[in-house]
């Protein structure tokens, strides 16, 4: 595909996301679950910019949003009597997203010089060792965590630190949840994402070609650490005004993630809005009609799922609309 | 200035000597045949001139620059190109993505952007024939059609040497034929050297090749123009086995 043309699958996902997000504004009774589905989103497209363009699993995941949500609520400590204004947030983006890109850096710098499982193994303990280091060597106020909601007040006001942590929090999960599939669309039209295609296929071919596969794996690494740095700083820690290291080092969110990349089909583009809809949504409904159960019933179907429909579900809508005029829209 | 010179190179896997100190050069637009029976360290070789291996000991140089501590990728960049014995197109990719990625990330490759690698793939698209392909997934081919592909992929990357590992496995004797004229062709239509690894086609070996390395047990045997080499009573032990009389019986 040629020209600008190239970029119109962008078009579903900000309908995707304008139609959530319209539906929150018109149901303010039903906001904190589209903010739940917006960061389930926002997680899912994170995660596939490097588990599905790579086919890498990265078990230790989470620990990039921890590291960014503590990037968010130590600026806010610390510039709270600044008069920055607003401008604190934008540092505490900043910052979260330096964070976790340095985090990236030195785990990738290690871990992505093993292949596939090898890969895998090394990063499980990332998010635990995080968590210890910080608690162990009282780092960061260590076990205590940090609560920031007085500094928040204190930096924006009382009006606007609320606003900020009911309404603009979600609104800029929204954006990174927009930044990521813009991202990923760039990189699926760029040599870039043909590169993490060959070596997800097959990395010694893709070697043979010409490609520097680590290269190539430290980027999609650092794109998606350093957008899930900043989904930290928002959905967590702007939301919360607090960050206890046992919340945000908690391997259950890698999890989720994994099963809403895999649900929605890795390394497309809409999968992980599909795959994040339907994930939050089933969770949602299942923890009111059966509260208790939702793991034991959600887990048998994602196992059906992933057995019975591999390629996830945008996976087989792009079969399905393969030489129709829909084609390029669905990626 | 030979294209690619191996000086006494030797790889050892524990206690295993793979190759053992040979050397060899190859000039441009040569075609060479790299012979031997199984386990005679012919892939090992191929692995050392296109880095997946680093030889143990000995140097490799490749149009004058030494190319020993190099990474597969880097000396792609420099103009070496190499087909898989099993073939490994990228089987989600289209027939025409496949041959692109070659030309994006090939020796050429840094001035293509993605619609000039895909333009560069259609070239080479109908150079093999599989126009109508073009737009199937890799993996749902057949796997002659597979074989040719990965032939284009990597011809898409501009080398200046082509490694082909066994491209003739597995062939009737008519496509080894149309696979020699084709290989042949592309020879004198690109420029390049080919060398193609054979196992034991030798109606492969004499149609392709104008030079023929024999290796045995991971050492160089002969390095001689074809017709010499397949004459060579050394060659024709090693296929063949001694003469009876010869042989020692006591172990």
């Amino acid at each position: 595909m040629k020209g600008p043309g190239r970029y119109l699958p962008i078009f579903p996902v900000l309908v995707a996301y304008a139609l959530l997000m319209i539906f929150g504004l018109a149901n303010p009774g039903k906001w904190q679950l589209v903010a739940q589905l917006a960061f389930y989103c926002a997680l899912g497209q994170a995660f596939n910019l490097f588990l599905g363009m790579t086919g890498y699993v990265d078990f230790g995941y989470v620990a990039f949003l921890g590291v960014g949500t503590y990037g968010m609520a130590i600026s806010i400590t610390n510039l709270a009597d600044g008069n920055l204004g607003l401008g604190v947030i934008l540092v505490g983006f900043l910052a979260a997203a330096a964070f976790s890109t340095l985090l990236a850096m030195a785990v990738g710098a290690v871990a992505l010089r093993l292949r596939g499982a090898y890969f895998a193994i090394a990063t499980i303990g990332v998010n635990e060792g995080f968590r210890y280091l910080i608690e162990g060597a009282r780092i960061w106020n260590g076990a205590d965590g940090i609560i920031f909601s007085r500094h928040l007040k204190t930096a924006l006001g009382r009006k606007m630190a609320m606003s900020i942590s009911t309404f603009w929090a979600d609104i800029f999960v929204f954006g990174v949840a927009i930044l990521a599939a813009v991202l990923t669309l760039i990189y699926l039209r760029s040599k870039i994402g043909y590169a993490l295609l060959a070596l997800r296929e097959d990395e010694d071919a893709a070697k043979v070609m010409g490609i520097s596969v680590t290269r190539f794996k430290i980027i999609a690494f650092v794109s998606s650490a350093a957008l899930a740095g900043l989904l930290g700083a928002s959905g967590w820690a702007l939301k919360l005004t607090y960050v206890y290291p046992p919340d945000v080092f908690e391997i259950h969110y890698t999890v989720e993630a994994i099963i809403i990349v895999l649900l929605g089909g890795a390394g497309t583009l809409l999968g992980p809005i599909a795959g994040g809809l339907i994930y939050g949504y089933s969770k949602y409904f299942l923890a009111i009609t059966l509260p208790g159960f939702q793991l034991l019933i959600f887990a048998p179907i994602i196992i059906a799922i992933i057995v019975l429909f591999p390629e996830g579900l945008v996976g087989i809508l792009k079969s399905r609309v393969h030489g129709t005029r829909f084609e390029k829209f669905i990626v | 200035m030979p294209l690619l010179k191996c000086e006494n190179v030797s790889k050892r896997f524990g206690g295993l000597v793979a190759v053992d100190d040979v050397s060899f050069e190859i000039h441009p637009g040569e075609l060479m045949a790299i012979v031997g029976p199984n386990g005679a360290g012919k892939t090992t070789m191929f692995n050392l001139i296109n880095g997946v291996y680093l030889p143990d000991e000995g140097r490799i140089w490749f149009e004058g620059v030494d190319v020993t501590k190099f990474p597969p990728y880097k000396r792609a960049h420099l103009g070496m190109g190499r087909t898989f014995q099993i073939p490994r197109p990228f089987a989600s990719a289209t027939v025409q993505e496949n041959i692109a990625i070659g030309a994006m990330f090939g020796a050429a490759g840094v001035e293509l952007n993605v619609d000039e690698a895909m333009e560069v793939a259609d070239q080479y698209i109908d150079l093999i024939g599989l126009k109508a392909h073009r737009n199937q997934p890799a993996g749902t081919l057949t796997p002659i059609e597979k074989k040719l592909v990965e032939i284009a992929r990597a011809l898409a990357m501009k080398p200046r040497l082509l490694l082909m590992d066994e491209a003739m496995a597995g062939m009737n004797p008519k496509d080894i034929d149309e696979m020699v004229t084709f290989i042949r062709h592309i020879r004198d239509l690109e420029g390049i050297a080919v060398v193609s690894m054979v196992e034991h086609i030798m109606r492969a070996v004499a149609g392709l090749a104008q030079r023929v390395l024999v290796m045995h047990q991971g050492a160089k045997l002969v390095d001689e123009p074809t017709k010499e080499a397949l004459n060579d009573p050394r060659v024709i032990e090693v296929y063949l086995g001694r003469q009876a009389e010869e042989f020692d019986v006591k172990g």
